[in-house]
């Protein structure tokens, strides 16, 4: 009898089903319901944030479509020797010629914003040669020499800096854009170099920006500090009046308070006034201190202030009183008690509140865009602007994905440092 | 499932999905006072005023590749600065219009020639034209700084000149305008502006003669930023677009001044979008939008000025012109004797060195 009963098998439900295969139905189809319910959200993220992102990081490497349009020429163009000819063969003015001539209007329209960018004045060199063959092929010109013809149509066709610049495009997949972030480019040779010197302005603007972030959030946990040990410290009826006070610019839109701050902080404004009032400025010596750097960090700073207090207060709320009576109670001093009992239970708050501070910070537009001015405009401007305006979404993805992988790397660096478990929101 | 969660995933459902195109056709212009005085000057006048949905969207072109490439063409006809007007033409985010008969002016005057009038001779292909708009420089009279002795600005060369009108400066945080000024302002003759930027030493040239008021320049961004600037006493003189400045005057019974002489004028244009869902309905509009009675008519409520110079005939002819009942022409940034002294800004070189100068400005700004 017994020796009947060593496999589970044997076990039958009321209607005859072994009982392991039963609970298994019904475990399966709780798993399917359960992926059902998370099916939408799960959805939702991949075509809303997970397709995006690649989609993104496709673009910034991809050079295909102007490859699609010059296929000829760019071919003819690596046969080009250099140092032996100042400028390109025939075969390349022919291929170009033709291409230009019998080419699709839209695709070369299209590959003309990718150009413009790699040399300013391909555009309209394109576009005026273009209308020019056009009428060549129209009329059935008899050509000798494609090489002069394009020179006489338009005396560019012999400025060798043209020809150079057309090494950033040769190749379908390519760095170049994540170089054209950095300030560099390729040369007639395609090596690396420098962009030319007052075009550069991308290194400064991505350590501006990596600087601006950072002390955004040194500031904020500087000031919120202080502001969530009260809150978390004091009685009920107080604390909550004080969180209004936290809550309130919280709920207020980001325009309102950044207009506030304007006004603030402009020469004629609030703060300017008071000190030219009490006489610590003179009326002339007024202190220029928004539309520039100055402005983007106080701004910034106030307006991403409750994203670090709300996170160090639900982390010291927490925290038993007692701990520290009981290190006083054991001699130490209220400073080394609260150095070396306190201060280590905030980290997971200060983790999760800096984090998110940074996070916010690295990526801001609008606020700088507004209080900047001359020099407080962070990368987002950037992105921004060839975004809508030159349309060269290839150094946008590029920008983007250079900005996702600073993020990644520092999460990377505090799971090493802090460890990711000791984040905590609340 | 329950009733609830099946309202709910309906309700998921439907927000994905595009809101189907209606018979209506979507005109998408900068917002505010502007579009405002679209919806009046060609909305109410069309034939039927109740077919032309009028949304506001925050410029470039952005948002416009975004519908094309993706095949969802929401839009059909959008609101857009001359030189994306030329990038969106080459790039076929717009539709060529040239096949398309545009109404001439009252004396039969065809639209070509009548913006030539007016010293435009490129049209981007898949537009058509909407007005002119300025930077203009301006100071306000009655805030006039005791430092000037006097003096009043006069010309763009006054407002690069620090030692006889000191004081601050507003000035936008990009590059369009003030580079043409800043050449003007060096002793460039206005027609000659984009020959001599056709060169490197041209652009140093201009941004050399930005160095002399660098230290004094505060940076606006917003449009309606350097009237604030001006008003609070911030800065002595700015530059704003001049419909900003021309509501201020005739609306808010505000007495800024214009300096007219070298400022810089923009074209507008309104653009058809490559697929959009009311192609012809959205052209019969756009004919009528770019009438020149219709350019006349938009002048009763903004002082931009109409591309058209018989738009300009209309108006100068039926004084008072301006919807409150007083003269309009006098804040107008293009009547003839003023585009004689003004650089008409050229698109097609913004759009062929646009990114490099904007790419300079910023560092020049940051340094």
């Amino acid at each position: 009898m017994e020796a009947n009963i060593s496999t589970a098998e044997q076990i039958l439900t009321t209607d005859g089903i072994p009982l392991k295969d039963s609970l298994k139905k019904t475990e399966r189809r709780n798993k399917i319901k359960a992926f059902l319910l998370v099916f939408p959200l799960l959805l939702f993220i991949i075509v809303t944030f997970i397709v995006p992102i690649f989609d993104m990081l496709g673009r910034s490497i991809d050079d295909s479509q102007i490859n699609t349009v010059y296929p000829k020429t760019f071919e003819e163009y690596k046969k080009w020797d250099k140092d032996a000819e100042e400028l390109p063969p025939e075969e390349v003015y022919k291929a170009i010629y033709y291409e230009l001539g019998e080419g699709d209007k839209i695709q070369i329209g299209r590959a003309l914003t990718r150009m413009n960018y790699s040399k300013s004045g391909w555009k309209s060199l394109i576009k005026k040669t273009q209308r020019q063959i056009k009428k060549d092929l129209k009329a059935e010109v008899v050509i000798a020499s494609y090489k002069e013809r394009l020179i006489e149509i338009n005396e560019k066709w012999a400025d060798r800096t043209y020809w150079y610049a057309m090494t950033q495009m040769l190749n379908e997949r390519t760095p170049i854009y994540y170089w054209n972030a950095l300030d560099r480019t390729y040369d007639a040779e395609m090596n690396v170099v420098m962009q030319s010197e007052e075009r550069r302005i991308y290194i400064k603007t991505w350590i501006k920006t990596f600087k601006v972030s950072v002390y955004v959030t040194f500031f904020c946990l500087l000031l919120g500090f202080p502001v969530a040990h009260l809150l978390a410290n004091l009685p009920l009826r107080y604390s909550n009046l004080l969180m209004i006070f936290v809550l309130l610019p919280f709920w207020t839109s980001l325009l309102v308070r950044t207009t506030a701050w304007i006004v603030m902080l402009q020469q004629n404004g609030v703060i300017n006034g008071v000190l030219v009032w009490l006489g610590v400025l003179s009326d002339d010596g007024r202190i220029q201190m928004v539309y520039n750097e100055t402005g983007t960090l106080i701004a910034m700073t106030q307006i991403l202030l409750p994203f670090m207090i709300l996170p160090l207060y639900s982390v010291m709320k927490v925290i038993p009183p007692s701990h520290l009576r009981a290190a006083a109670n054991l001699g130490a001093k209220p400073f080394t008690a609260f150095v070396r009992v306190y201060l280590p239970q905030t980290v997971p708050g200060m983790s999760a509140g800096g984090l998110l501070v940074f996070v916010l910070a690295i990526g801001y537009f609008i606020t700088p865009e507004l209080v900047g001015g001359k020099d407080g405009q962070l990368i987002g401007h950037w992105i921004a602007y060839h975004l809508k305006t030159t349309l060269n979404w290839g150094l946008c993805a590029a920008m983007g994905a250079i900005l996702l992988g600073i993020m990644l790397i520092l999460y990377w660096l505090y799971n090493k440092i802090v460890g990711i478990e000791n984040i905590k929101l609340g | 499932m329950s009733k609830f969660f099946k309202t709910i995933m309906a309700f998921a459902f439907l927000s994905v999905l595009p809101f189907s195109a209606s018979a209506e056709v979507t005109f998408v212009s900068w917002g505010g006072a502007y579009t405002e005085s679209q919806i009046k000057a060609y909305g109410d006048t069309y034939s039927d005023p109740d077919s032309i949905i009028f949304e506001p969207y925050n410029g470039g072109l952005g948002e416009v590749r975004a519908q094309v490439e993706s095949g969802n063409v929401a839009w059909d006809i959008v609101d857009v600065l001359p030189s994306e007007a030329i990038i969106g033409c080459d790039e076929g985010l717009f539709e060529d219009l040239s096949d398309v008969e545009w109404s001439p002016a009252p004396d039969g005057t065809s639209m070509e020639d009548d913006l030539a009038a007016s010293g435009v001779t490129i049209m981007p292909p898949c537009c058509a034209p909407q007005i002119f708009w300025t930077y203009v420089a301006f100071y306000d009279p009655d805030n006039f700084p005791g430092n000037w002795s006097g003096a009043k600005p006069t010309g763009i060369a006054d407002f690069f000149d620090v030692q006889n009108f000191p004081g601050k400066r507003g000035v936008h945080t990009w590059a369009n305008a003030i580079v043409e000024m800043a050449l003007v302002a060096d002793g460039v003759a206005v027609t000659d502006v984009y020959d001599v930027l056709e060169t490197s030493e041209g652009v140093d040239r201009a941004f050399a003669k930005l160095d002399t008021i660098k230290d004094h320049i505060v940076h606006w961004s917003a449009g309606s930023k350097p009237l604030e600037l001006v008003k609070s006493g911030e800065v002595v003189m700015s530059l704003a677009y001049n419909g900003r400045i021309g509501a201020a005057n005739m609306s808010e019974g505000e007495n800024f001044e214009y300096i007219w002489e070298g400022q810089v004028i923009e074209q507008e244009y309104i653009c058809l979008m490559n697929g959009a869902p009311n192609r012809d309905a959205a052209i019969d509009f756009m004919i009528h939008a770019s009438s020149s009675e219709s350019q006349a008519e938009q002048a009763k409520y903004i002082t931009y000025g109409p591309m058209r110079a018989s738009g300009i005939d209309i108006i100068a002819a039926g004084e008072p012109w301006f919807h409150t009942g007083v003269d309009v022409l006098s804040q107008m940034p293009n009547t003839p004797e003023k585009i004689a002294i003004s650089v008409i800004g050229d698109p097609t070189w913004w759009a062929d060195n646009g990114s490099e100068i904007s790419e300079r400005y910023g560092a020049w700004m940051g340094n």
